[in-house]
């Protein structure tokens, strides 16, 4: 077989526009389905972990499926919020964990690394995912956060560097103004939407959206450049200049300084991860909450497994589509290998009048092909394998 | 070396008829076949080769009755035993020069490619001029190049008997008479009996002996070809 494989190598070698053309679309046919399986299988195990270990979710009435994709994977944005007195609602429930989310901001997009979420929550929410700092450690003061493992890889941040959140709209001049954070760690990583999050606590996602505020102290005192007019006798009156910092920031200095308005339990939440300790509890909880107009809640499994049946549904049509295509690129190969092997039929003869066996002339047509399906499903799954990584969060990413 | 005796074939779709009433071709001798193109040389020479069988009589190779040997043993024997240049050469255009004239132990896995035969092939190729061409590609060597790698081919294994197959078919007189030559001189070397074919009569006094072919040919209606003729 040696020889067989020898004169096959070089014979491919020799064609190798046509060998590469045909090794190709072998591995298209062949990486395609499989990793669109793969793919999807590992989706439907990730999402559904997530979902399965989430077991009641509360927010605002709306959809579904928003509601899950925003408390388990930060994706989407409910149309109305929540507030902390139904966060104490559920909170109160014997047996059961109320964990309060707030996400309605992410850090700023720098080039090459676009902005994560910003997680406003409670040090339950780490205990309930089990979230351990890989570096540092876990916020513990207003305007420190923790990064999440993929976005500290992909920022380049951690401990002690510092991140600034988006605003949410940069013309609303009245609303909310960036934060610089400080970072006081890395989270490890979890394989999961909070590897690509920022965490912080609830107080600093209100002072995010404008709720709590400090007051930088602009006078003639600290710094006159600060001023743009300060011609005025009236040292409370001053108008402050470019140089007055156009982001907030908490610092040792200021921390006392910040303070919020309103009435608390009216602080908004976009939702709240309920745990309750037992299956009885569970039932409870969702007996509670079930007439209520005002909220809704849900457990994720059951929304997770609705979503995935459409998602069934969809994978039928395209590995349908690709079967077909398939079957279109191999007829093609067929004629290709065809055509190949009546090209090659006066090199056959001539080695048969030589003294060739049958079984040689099988053997060099079977290395042929052998060698081409080999190289074609080579290349596939090293396809396959540097697809893994990455088409699992893409197909994350375009179906959630 | 080579002994027919009332040898008949003919094909099924055809007129054409071989009749060899007898035939002995000596060992080392160098014999000619002559006639128009198309009139049977070929065939003649794959009954001798064995690529196919008579539909009678007796088709002897240095004692060997190919009749006897089953298909698979015919072609080990061809391989081992018969050197064949083909009218066109027929190189393999992704080979080298050595890997052409080595091809014969890589068709058949009774015949082992060892360092002997390795040294041969270079041997060879040293013989004929073409030892500084052992890895260029067949597609950039000369028409004369290319006989002379077609020679090594069918010498590579020491044939006893050495088979051409209207070598000089589509070269100019020049390089027929070479080529021609080239022949002469390495199956004498090597003690291989030669039977050439060729349409081309003023070759035929470089031979030992010139086959009556046309007498070997009959019609199926009953006229001889070689009467006519």
């Amino acid at each position: 077989m040696n020889s067989a494989f020898y004169l096959a190598i070089r014979s491919l070698w020799w064609h190798r526009s046509r060998s590469l053309a045909v090794i190709f679309s072998l591995a298209i046919i062949i990486w395609l389905p499989a990793t669109l399986r793969i793919a999807l299988n590992q989706f439907r195990s990730e999402i559904s972990a997530r979902a399965l270990s989430t077991p009641i979710v509360i927010g605002a009435p709306g959809s579904r499926i928003d509601l899950v994709m925003h408390s388990l994977y930060f994706r989407s944005q409910p149309a109305t919020t929540v507030t902390m007195a139904e966060h104490a609602l559920a909170a109160e429930s014997v047996g059961v964990t109320a964990v309060p989310l707030h996400m309605r901001f992410t850090t700023r997009s720098q080039p090459g690394a676009e902005g994560a979420p910003i997680v406003g929550t409670t040090p339950e929410y780490f205990t309930f995912r089990r979230l351990t700092p890989q570096s540092g450690e876990l916020p513990a003061l207003l305007g420190e956060c923790v990064l999440g493992a993929d976005y500290a890889e992909r920022s380049g941040l951690g401990t002690g560097d510092t991140v600034l959140s988006a605003p949410r709209n940069a013309l609303n001049l009245a609303g909310d103004y960036p934060l610089r954070m400080l970072i006081t760690g890395v989270l490890a990583r979890n394989h999961s939407p909070d590897d690509d999050a920022v965490f912080t606590d609830l107080r600093t996602a209100w002072v995010i959206e404008g709720i709590g505020h400090g007051h930088q102290n602009v006078d003639r005192q600290t710094d006159p450049s600060l001023l743009l007019s300060n011609d005025r006798d009236d040292a409370a009156s001053v108008t402050a200049g470019l140089g007055v910092l156009p982001y907030l920031e908490i610092t040792d200095e200021n921390r006392d300084s910040f303070h919020f308005h309103g009435n608390a339990s009216e602080f908004p939440l976009t939702a709240v991860l309920a745990v309750p300790f037992t299956e009885r509890d569970r039932i409870k909880l969702l007996g509670r909450f079930s007439g209520s107009r005002q909220l809704q809640c849900i457990s994720p499994p059951q929304v997770i497994e609705e979503l995935l049946s459409i998602v069934f549904r969809i994978e039928q049509f395209v590995l349908l589509f690709t079967l077909a295509a398939a079957g279109a690129a191999l007829l093609l190969l067929a004629l290709v290998l065809n055509l190949s092997l009546k090209l090659r039929a006066a090199e056959m003869q001539t080695m048969f009048r030589l003294g060739c066996s049958r079984l040689t002339i099988l053997r060099l047509q079977s290395a042929d092909v052998l060698l081409l399906l080999t190289s074609a499903a080579g290349i596939a799954v090293a396809g396959g394998l540097l697809a893994r990584s990455t088409a699992a969060a893409l197909l994350q990413q375009l179906l959630l | 070396m080579i002994a027919i005796r009332d040898l008949r074939f003919a094909w099924t779709d055809g007129p054409f008829q071989l009749q060899i009433p007898r035939l002995e071709i000596a060992r080392g001798e160098a014999a000619v076949l002559a006639g128009p193109s198309g009139c049977g040389k070929t065939t003649l020479l794959n009954l001798i080769c064995g690529i196919l069988s008579p539909a009678a009589g007796l088709v002897e190779v240095a004692g060997t009755d190919l009749g006897r040997l089953s298909d698979a043993d015919r072609r080990l024997f061809r391989l081992r035993n018969i050197g064949l240049v083909f009218q066109d050469f027929q190189l393999i255009d992704y080979l080298d020069v050595l890997g052409n004239v080595l091809l014969p132990c890589r068709i058949q896995p009774a015949v082992k490619l060892t360092p002997a035969i390795h040294e041969r092939g270079l041997d060879l190729l040293n013989q004929v001029g073409l030892a500084n061409f052992s890895q260029r590609p067949v597609t950039r060597l000369s028409q004369g190049e290319r006989q002379r790698v077609a020679l090594c081919r069918a010498l590579l294994l020491n044939p006893l008997l050495l088979l051409a197959d209207e070598p000089t078919g589509n070269l100019d007189p020049e390089n027929s008479r070479r080529m021609v030559e080239l022949l002469l001189q390495e199956s004498r070397r090597s003690g291989a009996t030669l039977i050439m074919v060729t349409h081309d009569h003023s070759l035929l006094p470089m031979f030992d002996r010139t086959l009556p072919f046309l007498q070997y040919l009959a019609r199926t209606d009953g006229t001889e070809a070689g009467a006519s003729a």
